[in-house]
């Protein structure tokens, strides 16, 4: 090699010197059970690009020790017999530098970063090359698109692409270890940029950066930790390729969909085999109030199972910590715990609190029939009706209310429906109903105080709105009926007058019939 | 009391010069024939204008035009007022009523040829009087504020502005701006309340005089029937005793209508949701609303809608010249032409009615 060669090939190699790995991610298209624990296997030994051919690129670059070219020769790409030129164009047969390096021939040198996902996509990308069919490569590239980090890349070069998560010249395969994608490595990928805040401060401020840190608390960082790699990572739940933000509605990671997500793993036997821990939750949820709200009714207040859980941090909230889990959206309800006869006596017993009553995933619709004596009301459970149990009497008086309410309502709700089949007007009646269900809902959160005179506080304004209610009911129909009466009488009184003026009009005629005769 | 009643005529007598009042009634007659039963229409008319009268300056007490007070002070009459319900029941009813009283007046004086000379003023002044009655069902009709009410206003002003030249600002001035909103009501409260009453009882007053110095019309029969052949009856008290009876059993059909068909109140106006299905006018303009559906979207050069609309103020016009164009047809009591015509045109309403309705 010539002086002037060799200096030539040294400016190339330093502009060539782009960060290996910076942000990695693992491989594939949409959410993913956490990858099997599959042995790791080393990147095949490198080969040269084509037998009997020359790559002059890597000749001429591993001649000046470029440290891009060294770490190519164990890249799964050379291996697959995918040159330089592949990427970076040119001419690799021709050991001339100018005439290898020759823009003619497509060299681009390296390349913008916004273009690598294109370059990439050239065979990643579905489209046909000569190595697409060769080794089933999928089409990530259209996953890729209309991504959050395909915008991030689009608004500015330091956004995330194909690079960022797979590093370059060095690339191995996801299920080698020494991935940056490998499970046990994808989340430090992640985590490079999504934990460094004056990075994220481009493009998404306002995006928490401690992933990690709960990740790290969860169980399922921890197991990873311990090398069971078939527990979550980031990818399997944000997607990989695909990943959107979480308000975006096609993202695996949207309120709606992550309890379907969730149940990828949890909800299968055979991959949870050996974890002992039900896989019934997703089921069970469904069929739960929050469940139904959620998925059903697309009510985003819902609860899903990172509501309870936690989503980077998720693990099961111990018996100590459920009224403060459920807690978050029902805070009047367990505050009134909290300073309930119950409280001490769950907390002593280890009972986790309100799943005692209302189960967990599985939570019921409430009813007034949850309180009584009798199996499966949970009161039951400890509660029995007879002298020996001081809270009987009270039982009974607070079930005594909230039956006032509730039958009275349908009650008055009936005498009303009643009226207005009539063509009475009940509005004001009727309106004022939403304040004996407003009273039941206080009541039905007053419950959980156990004290039967906080109840009744709750209670009584409703059963005086209902009692109204009725009242207006009864007196529209009455005035139903007083209108008809008055119409009979009126009209008997308009008859009479009328066939008395008949009577008048015939005497008169008559009268004036005998004058003329 | 004969004594009583003799006083009190003494009473008057001395202060106002009432014989020639006294004079003419005693001597004045009505027509006694087989088509007699229709002069009680004009009477019927009158009733539900004098009930209308009543109700509606009861109603007044209560109602407050605008945008949070339409709706909800009319809610308020029918079921919070003391009989509220009745007086707004009947007085929506008696619209009705008088607007159909005065359809059936008005044809059984075209058919009777009433309008014929020397009653030509009576009939301009008649036709007057239906068309302000159109105008007082058209302005009420939104009071309520409600949400029928809106669109059917709506679709209604929005026919007008179709005119050429004048629609726009017709329309324009209906609504007092670009849209049907709480100044149309306001507007259409001044018409209903004020405007129209005053103007209804100045023509109404001029064609009762008209009716009362020319005296009923004469069937045209009886031009060739020998004087003595013509039976009549006394005005008073005859035919007034007559009038009072079908008023008293009028007003049986009007209660029991209200009572047992309350006029609903419907749901207030939301001017942002979509119009109801199968929005139409009030009855009485449905055959016109109706037949210009049937227009094709263009005739020639033309809008449809805008011939149609175009051929409904024409056929206005001739109805409202009827005496001018009789009088230039082929002469005769019985003229076939104009025969012809009303059954058409009783036929065109009934027909469009008919097909508004299903």
């Amino acid at each position: 090699m010539s002086g002037a060669r060799w200096w030539m090939a040294t400016i190339l190699a330093v502009a060539l010197l782009v960060p290996t790995v910076t942000r990695a991610q693992s491989d594939s298209a949409t959410v993913t059970a956490p990858p099997a624990a599959e042995a790791v296997k080393p990147a095949a030994p490198a080969t040269a690009a084509k037998p009997g051919t020359r790559d002059e690129c890597m000749t001429c670059h591993l001649d000046a020790e470029s440290p891009e070219a060294i770490a190519y020769k164990n890249d799964i790409h050379r291996a697959r017999g995918v040159t330089c030129a592949d990427c970076h164009g040119g001419d690799p047969h021709q050991d001339d530098q100018d005439a290898a390096m020759n823009k003619a021939k497509g060299f681009i040198g390296v390349p913008k970063k916004q273009r690598i996902p294109v370059l990439c996509g050239s065979c990643h990308g579905g489209q046909d090359s000569r190595f697409t069919a060769q080794y089933k490569l999928k089409n990530v590239l259209t996953d890729y698109h209309g991504s959050a980090h395909e915008r991030s890349l689009d608004t500015n070069a330091k956004g995330a692409q194909c690079v960022s998560c797979h590093g370059v010249h060095n690339i191995v395969a996801v299920t080698d270890s020494r991935s940056p994608v490998h499970a046990s490595r994808v989340v430090d990928t992640c985590d490079r940029c999504h934990g460094d805040a004056l990075y994220m401060r481009d493009f998404n401020p306002s995006l928490p950066v401690d992933q990690k840190e709960k990740y790290l608390t969860s169980v399922h960082g921890q197991r990873n930790a311990k090398g069971d790699w078939k527990v979550a990572t980031c990818v399997s739940c944000h997607s990989n390729h695909a990943i959107r933000q979480v308000k975006d509605p096609r993202s695996p990671v949207y309120p709606t969909r992550i309890p379907e997500t969730c149940a990828q793993c949890h909800a299968n036997q055979k991959y949870m085999a050996g974890y002992n821990i039900p896989t019934t939750q997703f089921k069970d949820y469904k069929e739960s109030v929050h469940g139904i709200a959620l998925l059903k009714k697309s009510d985003l207040n819902a609860p899903a199972c990172n509501s309870c859980h936690g989503n980077h941090g998720a693990a099961p909230p111990g018996v100590a910590s459920v009224t403060a889990v459920c807690g978050q959206c029902h805070q009047s309800n367990e505050e009134l715990y909290q300073r309930s006869a119950h409280q001490p006596v769950f907390a002593e017993k280890k009972l986790p609190a309100c799943v005692v009553c209302h189960g967990n995933h599985k939570v019921k619709p409430t009813s007034d029939a949850m309180i009584a004596f009798d199996e499966p009301a949970p009161c039951a459970t400890c509660h029995k009706d007879d002298a020996g149990d001081k809270a009987a009497p009270a039982m009974r008086r607070i079930r005594g209310l909230i039956d006032s309410l509730t039958v009275g309502q349908k009650e008055a709700e009936a005498v009303l429906a009643r009226a207005e089949n009539l063509g009475m007007d009940i509005t004001d009646a009727r309106y004022s109903l939403k304040d004996a269900r407003q009273s039941r809902v206080q009541s039905r959160v007053a419950i959980h105080s156990f004290v039967e005179k906080e109840f009744e506080e709750a209670a009584r304004p409703g059963i005086q709105v209902v009692a109204k209610a009725r009242a207006a009911g009864e007196a529209a129909i009455h005035e139903h009926r007083f209108r008809r009466q008055g119409l009979v009488v009126s009209t008997l009184i308009v008859t009479f007058a009328a066939l008395l003026l008949w009577l008048k009009i015939r005497q008169i005629e008559r009268r004036q019939r005998g004058e003329d005769s | 009391m004969p004594g009583l009643v003799s006083r009190a005529q003494e009473w008057i007598r001395e202060r106002l010069n009432i014989d020639p009042v006294v004079e003419f009634a005693s001597h004045k007659t009505v027509p006694s024939w087989k088509g007699s039963f229709w002069y009680y229409f004009g009477g019927v008319s009158l009733f539900f204008f004098i009930v209308q009268v009543v109700t509606g300056i009861l109603l007044l007490m209560y109602y407050q035009p605008g945008e949070k007070t339409a709706f909800e002070s009319v809610r308020f009459i029918v079921t919070k007022v003391k009989f509220g319900w009745l007086i707004r029941s009947i007085h929506s009813w008696a619209a009705n009523l008088f607007i159909l009283a005065i359809f059936i007046h008005m044809f059984s004086v075209f058919f009777t040829k009433a309008f014929r000379r020397p009653r030509e003023l009576t009939w301009y002044s008649g036709f007057i009087l239906f068309a302000l009655a159109l105008g007082f069902g058209f302005s009420g009709y939104l009071l309520p504020w409600n949400t029928l009410a809106y669109f059917a206003t709506k679709v209604g002003t929005t026919i007008v502005a179709v005119v050429p030249v004048v629609g726009e600002p017709i329309m324009q001035f209906l609504r007092e701006g670009k849209d049907v909103t709480t100044a149309t009501l306001t507007r259409f409260y001044g018409l209903h309340v004020a405007i129209l009453p005053a103007l209804f009882t100045v023509v109404l007053g001029l064609h009762m005089l008209l009716v009362q110095t020319q005296g009923m019309h004469e069937p045209e029969s009886w031009k060739e029937l020998p004087a003595a052949k013509r039976k009549s009856m006394p005005f008073f008290p005859n035919f007034l005793l007559r009038d009072l009876l079908l008023w008293l059993i009028v007003l049986n059909v009007l209660a029991i209508l209200a009572v047992l068909f309350p006029w609903e109140l419907g749901e207030k106006v939301d001017p942002f949701s979509a119009a109801p299905a199968g929005i139409r006018p009030e009855w009485y303009f449905l055959f016109t609303y109706q037949a210009l559906k049937y227009f094709p979207a263009k005739m020639g050069p033309i809008d449809g809608e805008v011939v149609g609309i175009l051929l409904f103020g024409l056929g206005g016009l001739l109805w409202f010249l009827v005496p001018w164009w009789d009088g230039r047809t082929p002469a005769g009591s019985r003229n076939r032409i104009l025969n012809y015509v009303g059954i058409g045109v009783v036929l065109f309403i009934i027909v469009f009615t008919v097909l508004g309705v299903i």
